[in-house]
């Protein structure tokens, strides 16, 4: 028996004659030091988690108590501590009573539901193609969408502005002008669906084809019902980016407030109003963004990673 | 129920790598007929052709009389089993074997009746209800068999059906297969790289290596006049000897000289060589392990060998021997036969002796890797 003072356990073997095996053998001391080990490495692992989860979640903690602080009977601004003297509803009230807020969120909701569905059809019918299909062009097809997929969006910014406002699409019309926006480029985003689709056996479609089903049957039939995960992955990811977006919202509805969608209004109130009186608000605002958000995120979490690993779990 | 004919099939794929060359086949109606060969040998790819998966880049592909190489798949009336079972997962199995028929708009009654007739033939019918997910291998099997049988296609294709399940099952379903074919008279095409599927399930055989048709006829033929090198190491477990001997011509009677031993031939093969003009040159023989005379003390025209490895099968040895010439040989002997002394004998380092009787030796030129025994007019293409 040799011993090794490394910190990597001992291993013995045992060559069992009889029966012709090598048997490896763990002594009392590699189990105990096997344990202490782990003990030591999940304790500094927890460590790490906790401060991370802190840091992580301290802004958000922070959001939800200012919103809370009367902007009547304390401050609405900025203070200098951070859970407030009394706990009130004011804000929230206020947001409530303001017609604008409402019009706001309401904006973003439709954008945001129209954008779910034009999206999650285009993509998922592009990625249906591509992983099926096999046509002159789609490598290049797919190569050429990779790259420019690498391009920031920012720099179509300009350029789609004075097409929109060509169109009429911008200020009064900035609800569809969004809309168009959002879902243009749609189909670029079909990596992580088709990745799951090559996963379907084609064997299926084949089968399907032989009973009888054209290629749109196919898909909607056989196709459609299997890929749950993925469908709503896709449709929460289509809902998401409209919901949260400043840039593009603010140029293209600028300087008409009927049009702003929730993130653009509100930060006008605290830049253009007066941020010492309607920060509070803007908090109370942004909880009131978070909520659909946190729901969706709850009830279709399971959906969402087998979605985002739909390479590793089958449909 | 429908003939399927090939004339100068061909598949090349894009990047010209050529999968079948010139594939000549007429299927009768009715008729069970098996595609074999080792993997890659374009058995899958003929298959898919015919069932329209594949394009077809020469030739023509008929099912009956109708020229269906341009037709598609769902119009071409064929139902086909895929070796993954390939059945449709969120929805029951009642439901698989209905899809087609839903497709066809066909009426709930029909459809009922349908499923249930085919449920019943297969004795899936306490699982209509189930998903596939809960069924076993050789259920799903049945229920993928099913979902092509409610269709009652003209032309029913198997992609290597058996190959997913373990072996027990295999035998069980192989049989159920046959029976199958029984109760439903319709023509076959059968993939599989088994041969004893192939023997067991084909009123035909279409043997293929790498996309040539190597010999095409009935089990029997295929076994007893292999038309070439390939097709009679293919055909047969264990696998046929093969050894290097010389064909001797003598005032029209023929000997083989082998391992140093004589084995005249019968007047049938004598004739056969005669009329092909055939006289002494070097030959591969073929001798397959069971047509081998095994004895245990030297003879007049023995070979000494000694045993290897001795594998028990239960009713038979398999006897891998080695000549004193360094040719490896395999025998098949049956256990029922020996003594006790005998059988105790045999263990690896003894010696054994044994001869090649004359009526089953099989001929091959060492060139054209053709059997000289081979008769053009079996062909039955």
């Amino acid at each position: 028996m040799t011993t090794k003072k490394t910190s990597i356990p001992e291993v013995d073997i045992e060559i069992d004659q009889e029966k012709g095996v090598i048997r490896e053998v763990k002594t009392e001391k590699y189990l105990r030091s096997k344990k202490n080990h782990e003990k030591h490495v999940n304790r500094s692992i927890y460590t790490i988690l906790v401060i991370m989860s802190i840091i992580w979640l301290a802004p958000f903690v922070f959001l939800v108590l200012q919103s809370f602080r009367s902007y009547l009977t304390e401050s609405g601004g900025m203070v200098d501590y951070v859970i407030p003297h009394h706990f009130s509803l004011d804000n929230y009230r206020y947001l409530f009573q303001d017609g604008m807020f409402f019009r706001w969120y309401g904006n973003t909701l439709i954008i945001a539901l129209v954008c779910a569905v034009i999206q999650t059809c285009m993509v998922l019918s592009v990625s249906y193609a591509l992983s099926r299909m096999r046509f002159r062009g789609r490598k290049l097809f797919m190569n050429v969408v990779l790259v420019l997929g690498m391009f920031p969006g920012f720099l179509t910014m300009i350029a789609l502005y004075f097409l929109l406002k060509q169109l009429g699409l911008t200020q009064e019309g900035a609800i569809p002008g969004l809309i168009l926006i959002y879902c243009a480029s749609s189909g670029m985003g079909y990596y992580i669906s088709k990745g799951f689709f090559d996963t379907i056996p084609k064997s299926l479609d084949e089968s399907a084809r032989i009973d009888g089903a054209s290629r749109a049957l196919v898909f909607w039939k056989i196709i459609m019902p299997m890929s749950k995960p993925i469908v709503i992955y896709t449709i929460m990811m289509a809902f998401m980016a409209p919901w949260g977006d400043y840039v593009f919202a603010s140029y293209v509805a600028l300087g008409r407030a009927e049009s702003y969608n929730v993130a653009v209004g509100l930060y006008r109130w605290v830049n253009t109003n007066d941020y010492q009186g309607y920060f509070t608000r803007f908090c109370a605002g942004g909880v009131l963004v978070a909520i659909p958000i946190t729901l969706l995120f709850m009830f279709l979490q399971k959906y969402y990673v087998e979605g985002v690993t739909g390479g590793a779990v089958k449909g | 129920m429908a003939s399927v004919t090939l004339e100068h099939i061909k598949k090349e794929y894009d990047n010209h790598v050529v999968a079948v060359h010139d594939f000549n086949l007429r299927i009768r109606d009715k008729e069970f007929i098996v595609f074999v060969g080792p993997s890659g040998c374009g058995k899958s790819t003929t298959l898919r052709m015919v069932a329209g998966l594949e394009d077809i880049s020469g030739g023509t592909l008929k099912i009956g009389d109708r020229v269906v190489n341009d037709v598609e798949p769902k119009d071409r009336d064929i139902a086909m089993v895929f070796q993954n079972y390939a059945l449709y997962p969120h929805i029951t199995v009642y439901e698989n074997m209905a899809f087609s028929l839903r497709i066809r708009k066909m009426n709930n009654e029909e459809i009922h009746k349908r499923v249930c007739q085919a449920a019943e033939i297969l004795g899936i019918t306490e699982y209509l209800g189930r998903k596939p997910k809960q069924l076993s291998g050789g259920q799903r099997q049945r229920v993928a068999i099913g979902r092509a049988i409610v269709r009652e296609p003209q032309v029913f294709l198997m992609d290597e059906p058996l190959s997913n399940l373990d072996a027990k099952l295999r035998n069980q379903m192989r049989a159920e297969i046959i029976l199958l074919r029984k109760r439903i008279d319709t023509t076959f095409i059968y993939v599989t790289h088994d041969q004893t599927e192939a023997m067991t399930l084909g009123d035909r055989i279409v043997v293929m290596k790498d996309g040539y048709i190597q010999q095409v006829g009935t089990p029997q033929q295929v076994f007893d006049t292999p038309k070439n090198l390939f097709v009679a190491g293919f055909i047969g477990s264990p696998q046929m000897n093969f050894i290097k001997a010389k064909l001797q011509e003598n005032n029209g009677k023929y000997t083989v000289d082998v391992l140093g031993i004589h084995v005249p031939l019968d007047q049938e093969p004598c004739d056969i060589l005669k009329a092909k003009k055939i006289y002494s040159q070097d030959i591969i023989m073929g001798v397959r392990p069971e047509h081998t005379a095994v004895s245990f003390e030297k003879g007049p025209n023995t070979i000494r060998s000694k045993i290897q490895v001795v594998e028990m099968m239960g009713s038979e040895l398999h006897m891998h021997l080695t000549t004193d010439s360094g040719d490896n040989i395999i025998l098949r002997l049956p256990t029922i036969d020996l003594t006790r002394d005998q059988r105790a004998s045999l263990k690896s380092g003894n010696e054994l002796y044994f001869t090649f009787p004359s009526k089953v030796i099989h001929i091959f030129d060492p060139k054209s890797e053709l059997s000289l025994l081979y008769n053009e007019n079996e062909d039955d293409q």
